[in-house]
């Protein structure tokens, strides 16, 4: 990352929030951050090591200032909405939105995981899962078979309601256990900066697509399991819906086959 | 292990020559190239650095009037025309007397492109191949591209845009195949502007993309830009509606439409946007969107070189846009070359057909040089990369 990137977030945030990188993509680079945006100090510093996430979004200097004003407003406020809207569906866990400056690109969101214990790096679902399949681990522990359920259990959520994620891989699921100490672990959906309210067979069944090469090609020795799970899960929201959810189920995962042969140029590695 | 000299060179010369035909779409090309044979291509992954020497780069374009472009039918007649001619021009230019002893192998397109003019070419090359007695190689014109691109700039492994009249992709190198992370989903970028430049009624020479470029640089409104579509999906992207979008706002500026309140002033009727302002604002809503697409798949794939191929790709604008992009993201450069090796040409058919010929990959029957319209860039074996 260039100087210049960062000399232009720290004068947007001013010297009294220190951050941290996370991650740059090609959009958006992460950071962490102990500040609260709006909060007195006072209300949440007894709460240790209090962290919070800033997703911005730096203006990009090749392309005309006027497509870039329009594109980071609406990127930004579209995130910012569909997680709003995300957060009040029941059952699903996405970060909780704390405030969004869509002129300049920026989303505060909610710090979600924790580091793996044996450094094993941070608690996504790609890093859960290479921890239980290194070292003497069994890659197929019921902890294992039933986090990836849930994970399923999300996605069908977020589909029986009619949303799409747009970029689902093992590395855009955080797990955050479900009392500290414990060994069952609740998965959340994050980075929906693709995401979008779409009805649309067609979505559903690409979105499942891109989750099962994403498995497939970073997990790719317990796929096959892993993907049943996965199914498993995500059929059991539909089922729970009487026969309407039936007939749906059967339209995504028809179609999610249909995507399958079609292979099209989603046949990367990478 | 790469081994790049498995085939030695014809009657114990020290150097390969090949000669490559390309005829896909309206430019047909003959491009003879010479690779002295080296000791680091025995083992190793050198296959950007063969250092070509290039011998002639001939190409004829067959050029529609204004508001026309090229049909299938009279495309392959120019081609049929010309070839010979072209051939032999190409054998003097590069001192060849007797292709029979100094060719070591023919290369031509096998395909994507019109299925016509593809036709045209390769019964040139059936011919020439038996007459002369050397072998034959078919290549992927897309894999021509990108290997004339990495020979030319010798960038290793970068992330490729390639960019044409027919295409639009973004491709990364993965497990010996060049993958397509990102393309179309509809026309292709070239053909956005060409298509674009007809509406216009511009005239077609040298090409239509050249001429909305130098119209671009002569708008002097580039503050306001007129606002377009931005048409991103993921790592693909999608221009026929922009296409038409802009090709009703030219139309109704060539009639006066006043009724157009981005075209006309409310009140006073006065006229706001040029032609040239079109063409800007064009220009840089495409851009934006492909430099966009490659900035994703180098996150992908972790790579910081960026390639840019095809007809499109001399767009001075364009490369700018992109080499602003590499210098934000990792202070890094991009890799584009001028107009000789980015519009379709017979050299770069030879350059990756030569390479393919040296990993012994050549056509063992006349059978296997049947042209194909599809062939995406994903199905050839890449065997001389590592």
């Amino acid at each position: 990352m260039s100087e210049q990137l960062v000399a232009q977030i720290s004068e947007y945030l001013t010297p009294n929030v220190p951050i941290q990188l996370v991650s740059q993509g090609a959009e958006a680079v992460v950071f962490t951050t102990n500040v609260h945006p709006y909060l007195p100090k006072e209300s949440y510093s007894g709460v240790e090591d209090a962290k919070f996430i800033i997703k911005y979004r730096p203006s990009k200097s090749y392309r005309h200032p006027s497509i870039d004003k329009s594109l980071t407003k609406r990127r930004t406020l579209g995130e910012a909405r569909l997680l709003g809207k995300l957060h009040q569906i029941e059952g699903l866990h996405v970060p909780h939105l704390i405030a969004c400056d869509a002129y300049n690109g920026c989303l505060w969101l909610e710090f979600l995981g924790e580091n793996l214990p044996n450094g094993m790096g941070f608690s996504n679902l790609k890093n859960f899962l290479w921890m239980y399949a290194k070292g003497g681990n069994d890659p197929y522990d019921p902890i294992v078979l039933e986090t990836l359920y849930k994970v399923g259990q999300e996605i069908g959520l977020l589909h029986w309601n009619d949303y799409c994620h747009g970029d689902l891989t093992s590395s855009n699921i955080i797990l955050v256990r479900e009392k500290p100490g414990s060994d069952t672990w609740v998965p959340h959906l994050i980075d929906f900066g693709l995401g979008s309210i779409s009805n649309m067979v067609e979505d559903k069944g690409v979105d499942l697509y891109v989750l099962e090469r994403a498995i497939l090609s970073t997990h790719s020795s317990y796929a096959e399991k892993y993907n049943e799970c996965l199914m498993n899960g995500f059929s059991s929201v539909y089922e729970n819906n009487g026969k309407l959810g039936q007939k749906k189920l059967k339209e995504v995962i028809n179609r999610f086959q249909e995507v399958r042969l079609r292979g099209r140029k989603r046949s990367m590695i990478g | 292990m790469v081994n790049l000299n498995a085939v030695p060179p014809k009657n114990g010369r020290d150097y390969y020559i090949a000669i490559g035909l390309e005829g896909s779409a309206n430019k047909l090309g003959v491009g003879i190239i010479k690779h002295p044979l080296l000791n680091k291509h025995d083992d190793g992954d050198y296959s950007h650095d063969c250092q070509v020497e290039i011998l002639s780069n001939i190409r004829d374009t067959y050029v529609t009037p204004p508001g026309e472009g090229f049909l299938p039918r009279d495309t392959a007649r120019h081609h049929r025309n010309w070839c010979v001619r072209l051939i032999k021009k190409a054998l003097e230019e590069a001192k060849i007397i007797h292709p029979t002893l100094d060719i070591d192998v023919i290369c031509f397109t096998k395909g994507p492109g019109m299925g016509a003019p593809l036709h045209s070419v390769v019964i040139a090359a059936r011919t020439c191949s038996l007459l002369w007695n050397v072998p034959l190689v078919g290549v992927n014109h897309c894999v021509g591209h990108i290997e004339m691109g990495r020979e030319i700039t010798k960038a290793k492994n970068p992330v490729v845009l390639y960019v044409s009249g027919g295409n639009t992709q973004v491709i990364a190198y993965s497990e010996k195949r060049y993958r397509i992370f990102g393309e179309t989903l509809d026309i292709a970028i070239g053909n956005c502007l060409d298509r674009f430049a007809r509406t216009l009624k511009i005239p077609n020479e040298p090409s239509p993309g050249y001429n909305i470029e130098q119209l671009a640089k002569q708008c002097s409104n580039k503050e306001n830009l007129v606002e377009l579509p931005y048409t991103v999906k993921g790592m693909d992207l999608s221009m026929s509606g922009i296409l038409a979008y802009i090709d009703s706002l030219a139309k109704d500026l060539f009639k006066e439409n006043k009724k157009n309140k981005i075209l006309f002033d409310k009140e006073s009727g006065e006229q706001k946007v040029t032609v040239e302002d079109l063409c800007y604002s064009l220009q840089e809503n495409l851009f934006a969107m492909l430099v966009e697409i490659t900035e994703r798949a180098m996150a992908h794939v972790n790579s910081d070189q960026v390639l840019i191929v095809g007809g499109v790709g001399c767009n001075v604008r364009l490369q700018e846009m992109m080499a602003q992009m590499c210098i934000d993201r990792s202070n890094s450069k991009v890799h584009a070359t001028d107009s000789r090796f980015c519009i379709d040409n017979g050299v770069m058919i030879a350059q990756a057909g030569l390479l393919q010929y040296r990993m012994n990959d050549v056509v063992k029957d006349l059978s296997e040089t049947v042209v194909t319209q599809k062939f995406r860039t994903d199905e050839v074996f890449v065997d001389w990369r590592e």
